[in-house]
């Protein structure tokens, strides 16, 4: 019987122990809470101790990552545009978050609720054109989502007990029903793109084409007249030679010319009336 | 020891009950401490652990984070005192963004997972793989709920910014290393101010693709750009065709007009001397040399035309007889050779 009181005092002594003592590892939060009455919040991890009467909830302080359904919002310049954000946000006050949301799938419905009303908002005081622009110095998006992320920081947690951490866009798209259009107006940039292209070869093409020609014709007429002043050169040489031969004889050059010129003129085509008076013939018809 | 001490009442208490089978609840009633002590030893056992070279092990004690140790065998207390999280930190672990890799081997794609908006309200399919490890365990294992899904939304995000933030041509083409880099430094800088313990090892952009419905618009860009480049050549050619060939033709002008001078020049310097020796001789027997030259000329000359010789003894010469008469061309004669 001794022996059996101090097993039954040993277990429950065990049991005291475990319902006193309870650790909070680095992932956690825990909140005390007195016939569910929350008494305090341990937020250093380690060993703690409570009444055992008293129970511990334990609540996971990570951070962690909301995507929200992509949601089409309206820009001031009246276009749709397609969001798809994420929210990092992680349990701030036990307390609060039990009081107002309960549970972590609870809670991103709440996020969103508040994400999506502040983000359409901000972006009714936005054009397209300050969010999506090729200029990264031009953009909005920045300050938009930096100002949303306070705001929604401060409103959940006051009202849930959520520190948001960050909501930021992960990605832009158009709505469904624009992208027919946008992928017409791609493909009308892409042809026109394509059109400039293939013009602006033939344009440099054909200026290629037209300097060649150029240096073709410049070579040539250069050539040209070079090659006639060479020749001019070779003429005007010739006759000067030709003039200071002949001048010394003019008359012997007169008859030899003549001569030379008759047996290239007369050919056999010719008909000759000879008369008899003539020079070669005179002694052919007076024998002197 | 302990065992020597249990045994006298055993061994005292036999005498009193000699029957055989009484000495086996003794050994039970011993074996029952014995079972206690080898239940805290391996429960002190149990606290030893090994980490292998390529892990980290982080220690916590009641939850708390206590330390952290570094490969070899090491000893930490038992369950429920501290508790060991084994990290290999240097292993590349992957998140891919835009789709996964294995439905686009398929061809499979989920344009609501890889469409982006570029600055030039372009639509673009890209696809990047971020490669990241542990920066600092004790980050990486108590901060975040869902390291890779974190890690995807921050870069995810950075990506998206970047590409809102060119054009289109540009993501297509050019700066994709830029993107890359900036994506990298500012989804470091966003996980670290989450405090995510994380180390973004390389972002790689795998396919930047125009949408289905405009690729083959994409594709005759690239083809026309081609086309450029052809036609371009195809005038180059000609070009090079037609250059040299001119010049080859203006230095063929240019030798046939060195050509003429000279022969000109060679020619008359010839006539010239012949014309000049002739003329010397010619005027020391100025009447018969005139004469015979005549004469000569005459005979290569006569022989080729056809002659009537008229005898116009006074009166006129009726010439009609030489239309009625008219000569058949002679055989040909030798004419004598022309100098």
């Amino acid at each position: 019987m001794h022996r059996y009181r101090a097993w039954i005092g040993a277990a429950l002594g065990l049991v005291i122990l475990w319902a006193t003592f309870f650790t909070v590892r680095e992932t956690e939060f825990v909140l005390v809470t007195q016939f569910g009455r929350p008494v305090r919040t341990v937020t250093a991890a380690g060993l703690n101790a409570k009444w055992p009467f008293q129970n511990a909830r334990y609540f996971d302080r990570r951070l962690r990552v909301y995507n929200p359904r992509p949601s089409e919002f309206l820009t001031r310049d009246k276009k749709n545009l397609v969001i798809e954000n994420y929210v990092c946000w992680q349990i701030d006050s036990p307390e609060t978050f039990v009081r107002k949301v309960i549970s972590e799938a609870n809670a991103e419905a709440r996020l969103h609720d508040v994400v999506w009303a502040g983000l359409s908002a901000a972006l009714g005081n936005h054009d397209l054109e300050s969010i999506v622009t090729p200029d990264p110095a031009r953009t909005a998006a920045g300050r938009i989502f930096d100002r949303l992320t306070e705001e929604t920081n401060s409103a959940a947690l006051a009202q849930y007990g959520i520190r948001v951490v960050d909501v930021r866009i992960k990605r832009l798209n158009l709505p469904q029903q624009n992208k027919e259009s946008v992928f017409a107006r791609m493909r009308a940039e892409r042809e026109r793109i394509a059109k400039q292209y293939r013009a602006e070869g033939e344009e440099q093409a054909l200026k290629i084409r037209a300097d060649a020609d150029r240096q073709k014709e410049e070579i040539v007429s250069v050539a040209y007249k070079q090659a006639e002043q060479t020749r001019g050169q070779g003429d005007a040489e010739s006759t000067r030679i030709y003039g200071q031969a002949y001048s010394k004889n003019p008359q012997f050059y007169k008859l030899v010319r003549t001569l030379e010129a008759y047996k290239k003129v007369l050919d056999d085509k010719t008909t000759a009336i000879l008369s008899s008076d003539s020079e070669l013939l005179r002694l052919l018809t007076k024998g002197q | 020891m302990g065992l020597s001490l249990e045994l006298r009442p055993q061994v005292e208490a036999q005498p009193e009950a000699p029957a055989p089978w009484r000495f086996v609840p003794p050994r039970q009633h011993l074996t029952r401490r014995n079972v206690w002590g080898g239940l805290l030893l391996l429960w002190l056992a149990s606290g030893l652990y090994l980490v292998s070279t390529d892990q980290q092990a982080v220690v916590t004690r009641f939850g708390k984070f206590h330390r952290i140790e570094t490969p070899g065998i090491h000893y930490h207390w038992p369950y429920p005192i501290e508790q060991i999280h084994k990290l290999t930190a240097d292993q590349l672990q992957a998140a891919t963004i835009g789709g996964q890799p294995a439905d686009g081997a398929l061809g499979r794609t989920d344009p609501l997972r890889a469409q982006f908006l570029t600055g030039d309200q372009n639509i673009i399919n890209v696809r990047a793989v971020v490669q990241y490890n542990v920066k600092s365990p004790r980050e990486y294992l108590f901060r975040a709920y869902d390291i890779s899904k974190t890690v995807g939304a921050a870069v995810e995000s950075e990506l998206g910014r970047e590409i809102a933030g060119r054009s289109v041509d540009d993501v297509l083409t050019t700066e994709k290393i830029k993107i890359q880099e900036a994506v990298r430094q500012r989804a470091q800088t966003l996980l670290d101010s989450y405090d995510a313990g994380v180390a973004i090892y390389t972002v790689n952009i795998d396919r930047t693709a125009p949408p289905d419905e405009a690729r083959d618009a994409f594709a005759d860009v690239a083809g026309a750009r081609a086309d450029a480049a052809r036609i371009v050549n195809q005038a180059e050619g000609y070009s090079n065709d037609l250059v040299p060939r001119a010049r080859g033709e203006a230095q063929q002008l240019l030798e046939s007009a060195q050509a003429y001078k000279q022969r000109k020049i060679n020619e008359s310097l010839g006539d010239a001397s012949r014309f000049t020796q002739l003329a010397a001789e010619y005027s020391k027997a100025a009447a018969v040399t005139s004469h015979r030259l005549y004469v000569e000329a005459m005979e290569q000359v006569l022989p080729r035309i056809r002659k009537t010789i008229v005898d116009r003894q006074g009166g006129n010469v009726d010439l009609t007889i030489i239309r009625g008469e008219r000569p058949q061309p002679r055989p040909a004669t030798p004419a004598s050779p022309q100098r």
